[in-house]
Formats: structure tokens, C-alpha cells, sequence
């Protein structure tokens, strides 16, 4: 084994990692001393719902892609999938039959990759490609030659998912996988485009009580432990911990103009925000 | 009801996956997929980086339980991701680009113990051959080794404190066991298992022989001879409820854990 101290070349946290234990709350402490890098700033991810969207087909996909055409020469995005309707069948199916959460996940990946497909045919005419999570080294090329990328939203833990608290649904699925494209690349903002202005204090489909939230911080929303909320909970415990994303929006994909002022930064739908200073909890 | 999306029929149709009842109800037995499976984590620090003096000692008791056990082997990265890490904290690089490149050290060295195995028919599998091929090469062949770090790559989580990946080769060789229904997840390492405080640094540290996960968490030891986030893994486990943690370096310790002997240290969710 090398010697620690024959190490010329490694910084003095180099030494220390080389030689000292990763679980050691010291030596992570000050892998925070050097700022990190945004890789890609100017980028915008945006995540298309599965069942909010793409499920009910032409009526709501068609006028998105116009309002996406129309931002291409002005903001540049990466454009996630959700699942949906036929996630739900397949992983109703595949709980009856007993297989575990990490197959869950295959098989859910496979419905945001049709949805992912369905999406670029449409966006294709204007030069968007797909990439899957291999060939995400080439994002920078196709969002500076094209404005946007089309990926599906899954992340890539596929039998490496873990288990949930509760129940045997994968925890981490589109809404996460945007997410985490979101923080890595250092992302201008992250927008989910569901079909509801965003986050109420109940299901509105179900309760007509239920009134809009227009901001509310991560810390907030958490402490409320609502039995429904707009998206995972995984998104808002990574919020926690997020380096890059303050914060994410939600903005209604059926009602036109939305998504556009959202990428302009003006405040619609639904925004939550990390409430902490220095981006953590 | 008509909500203008094109349902297909099902338990959850139309329901929102974040609603606690809906999750609560999926609740339901989970079915091992592989439960003849032991998975064997080979420890990067711990035993690759010594070379031959500690890795072949190791590789032949693996080879001598073949015919008794199934085995998967998973492999960390050892000292050249913590160099890559080095460089890439240095340069500013994100979690997940960090995570991307440390991957690549537990590959080679996965791929060198597929090597120095392939001769008894072990095969080296990559994430998407796991996902697809696992079974059928388990069947064929006679044992496979894959990269322990798992797929997280971009995706990887960002850590409550600093910036290093929190899902390493112990979490991902668990991952592995838990999801096949594994009959037990062995992690090699170069000490007789879990103490009260690190031997290395302290001589009167006593061994923990069995230890539930979710305790040994409330001790907040300040270091720990495997990941932290394996435990709370373990909590949340569902079939796989424990690992075994094993000195690689003594001889006879891994067959012994194959075979069901109390040695090391049995921590269970």
C-alpha cells in the first residue's frame, strides 16, 4: 500500500482521504472547502408529468411541445418524463406476483422511456435528440447546437432502488431523477409540469376544499406531513441536502403560458423553496 | 369519472403514488428471486489494494466453496478513488460527477478479480448484464463479479455533510443481495468486524460480535468499517436483514460465514 506521505502530488484533503476513513465526519466536512463548479448554469430541466400529461395525449402533449418550441431559441432545457397510467398498471401487476422494489424500477423505467420516445417523435423535426443516462456526456453539445434534450426521468438505480419506508412502491422515480439532473449540472431551475397549479393543502381532484399554496419552504411543507403532496418525498429530503437547487417550481402544463413564465422566472404555479442558509438544512 | 387521460386499468389507476394510503396499501409479501444467492463484497482498501499477498489467499476460498455456494462477488474501489475524489473535489466536481469517476476504480478492480476467477467459470457483469443476465449466468457459469459501487453515477445523492458519494461498494453489493433475496451478503474487509472504537487507533477496542442496525445508528461511532447509509438500508430491508462483516486477511473466515458460523460481526435491520 503507498505511504501517504510519499505522495507528493495529493493535496493535504487528498492525504487525508487517502489515508483516514470516508465515514469520518471530519475529513467530510472539508470536502466542503473548494466551491463547487455548475457544469451546465444556463440549463433548465424540465420534467413532463406521465399521468398529468402525456396520458391524456394529443389535447395536453400537443400544446406543451408548441409552448417548448417556442422557448427553444430562448431558454435551454432538459426534458424529463414521467410514467404514469401504465407505471401504475405494470407495478400493481408486479406487487401481486411479489418481486421486489429494484424490479419495480425496471420495469417503471421502461414506461418513462415510451413516454421519453412519444416526446422526441414530436420534438424531432426540430433537431431534439434523446440520450439515455450513457450518453448524457454529450448533453452540453445538443443543448448548445439544438436547446434542448429529451431523457427519460427515471434515475438509472433500476435493481439498485431502494426500499421505501413504507409499502412497496418505488420511492425514487421521475421527480427524483429530474431532480438529481438538476442539481449535478448546477441548473438555472428545475420546473415540473403536472396538470394542477401546483401544491394544495389536499388532493383538489378529490377535495374542493383544498386551497393553492403559491410558496412554501421545504422545511415548512415537511413539518405539515401531508398525506398527499405533488411530488415524492425523496425530491424534498434531497432538498435538503441539495448543493445547486434552491428551489423548484410546479406549474399547471394544461393552461398555456405557464411553462413559459416559469422559465422567464416569474413566480406561477407552485414554488418550494430550501428555507436554510447556504442551500442546506 | 372522466379526468381526460387515457387510463389503463389498474389497483392504482388514477391514484397519486405520493398519497400515504395508497402507499400504505401496496404493502404486501416481496418473493426472493434468487434465495440460493450469497453475494461476497470484496473490500477495495482492505484487501484489493495489498495485492496478491491478501487478494489470491481470498480468491482460492472463494473457489473452494463453489461447489457449496452460489456466489456473486462485488468489488470496491480502494486508494485510486479516493485519489480521483482528491482531484475532482479539488476541480470543484459535483457529487454525482464525483460518484461517475469513482465508479470506474471498483470496475478495474472487478474486473481484475473476474480475471484471476474466470479460469472456474466466473464471468464480469456490468450493470445492464446484472439487470438482464444475472440468472442465466449464475446457471450457465459458475459465479459472476460485478462492480460493487452502484449505477447512482449523475444521480448520485448529495451527502448531508460535504460531498463525498454516500453509496459506495457495501451499500451496493447489499443492494444486490436484498433485491434477489440473497441468502446472505458477506462484506470482506481487513477487520475482524465492528468495535467499539477503532482498533486501528485504539488497542483496547472490543469486538461486536451481533448488532441491530438501527442501535448501532443511535451510537454514532465516529468511524465504521462499512458505509453508514448500509444501515439505514438494513432498516428499510425486506429480505435480506443482514450483513456480515468478515477479516478477508484470515483464512477460512469466509467459508466459515458461507457456512452459517457465527464469526465477525452480524449486524441485522
Amino acid at each position: 500500500m503507498p505511504q501517504e506521505s510519499d505522495n507528493a502530488l495529493l493535496t493535504e484533503l487528498g492525504q487525508r482521504l487517502v489515508g483516514g476513513s470516508l465515514s469520518d465526519a471530519a475529513i467530510q466536512r472539508a470536502t466542503d472547502a473548494i466551491p463547487t463548479h455548475a457544469i451546465l448554469p444556463w440549463v433548465n430541466v424540465v420534467k413532463i408529468g406521465g399521468q398529468s400529461i402525456m396520458d391524456r395525449g394529443r389535447s395536453a402533449v400537443g400544446p406543451v411541445v408548441s409552448e417548448i418550441v417556442a422557448n427553444l431559441k430562448r431558454h435551454k432545457m432538459i426534458l424529463g418524463t414521467g410514467a404514469g397510467t401504465r407505471a401504475r398498471h405494470v407495478y400493481s401487476l408486479a406487487i401481486d406476483l411479489g418481486l421486489p422494489v429494484g424490479v419495480l424500477t425496471v420495469l417503471g423505467t421502461a414506461v418513462a422511456w415510451q413516454n421519453a420516445q412519444m416526446l422526441q417523435y414530436l420534438l424531432a423535426e426540430h433537431g431534439i435528440a434523446f440520450l439515455e443516462p450513457e450518453g448524457f456526456a454529450s448533453l452540453p453539445h445538443y443543448l448548445m447546437e439544438r436547446g434542448a434534450v429529451i431523457c427519460q426521468g427515471m434515475p438509472p438505480y433500476k435493481l439498485w432502488e431502494q426500499n421505501p419506508d413504507v409499502g412497496r412502491i418505488p420511492p425514487q422515480r421521475t421527480d427524483t431523477g429530474c431532480f438529481l439532473i438538476a442539481e449535478v449540472f448546477g441548473a438555472r431551475r428545475m420546473i415540473y409540469v403536472k396538470d394542477e397549479d401546483g401544491l394544495y393543502t389536499a388532493d383538489p381532484k378529490k377535495d374542493r376544499n383544498a386551497t393553492h399554496i403559491p410558496r412554501i419552504s421545504v422545511q415548512e411543507l415537511l413539518a405539515r406531513d401531508l398525506d398527499d403532496l405533488v411530488v415524492e418525498r425523496a425530491v424534498l429530503e434531497l432538498m435538503l441536502n441539495a448543493r445547486n437547487i434552491r428551489e423548484i417550481q410546479f406549474v399547471n402544463g394544461l393552461k398555456p403560458g405557464q411553462l413559459t413564465a416559469a422559465l422567464d422566472g416569474e413566480p406561477v404555479g407552485t414554488v418550494i423553496y430550501n428555507d436554510a442558509a447556504g442551500g442546506r438544512a | 369519472m372522466n379526468d381526460g387521460a387515457q387510463h389503463v386499468v389498474s389497483r392504482l389507476m388514477r391514484e397519486s403514488l405520493v398519497d400515504k394510503k395508497v402507499i400504505a396499501g401496496t404493502e404486501s409479501a416481496v418473493r426472493a428471486i434468487l434465495p440460493a444467492l450469497n453475494v461476497v463484497q470484496i473490500g477495495g482498501l482492505s484487501i484489493m489494494d495489498r495485492g496478491h499477498s491478501a487478494v489470491l489467499p481470498l480468491l482460492d476460498e472463494i473457489v473452494a466453496n463453489q461447489g457449496d455456494h452460489t456466489q456473486v462477488v462485488g468489488v470496491g474501489p480502494g486508494v485510486r478513488a479516493r485519489h480521483i475524489l482528491s482531484v475532482g473535489l479539488d476541480l470543484g466536481l459535483p457529487t454525482g460527477a464525483l460518484a461517475t469517476l469513482a465508479a470506474k476504480s471498483s470496475a478495474q478492480n472487478a474486473y481484475m478479480v473476474s480475471c484471476l476467477l474466470a479460469n472456474h467459470g466466473f464471468v464480469y457483469l456490468e450493470a445492464p448484464f446484472i439487470v438482464q443476465l444475472l440468472p442465466a449466468m449464475l446457471a450457465a457459469a459458475r459465479g459472476a463479479v460485478f462492480n460493487g459501487i452502484p449505477p447512482y453515477d449523475l444521480w448520485e445523492h448529495p451527502p448531508a455533510i460535504g460531498k463525498l458519494p454516500p453509496h459506495g461498494s457495501d451499500a451496493g453489493s447489499y443492494l444486490i443481495g436484498e433485491v434477489f433475496g440473497a441468502r446472505s451478503v458477506i462484506l470482506v474487509k481487513d477487520v475482524d468486524g465492528l468495535y467499539d472504537a477503532d482498533p486501528k487507533t485504539n488497542p483496547g477496542a472490543k469486538l461486536i460480535p451481533e448488532i441491530d442496525a438501527a442501535k448501532l445508528k443511535r451510537m454514532a461511532l465516529p468511524t465504521l468499517p462499512i458505509e453508514p447509509v448500509v444501515l439505514d438500508l438494513l432498516t428499510r430491508a425486506r429480505l435480506a436483514k443482514s450483513i456480515r462483516i468478515v477479516n478477508g486477511l484470515k483464512r477460512g473466515n469466509l467459508t466459515r460465514a458461507l457456512a452459517g458460523e457465527a464469526i465477525g460481526t452480524l449486524i441485522h435491520g
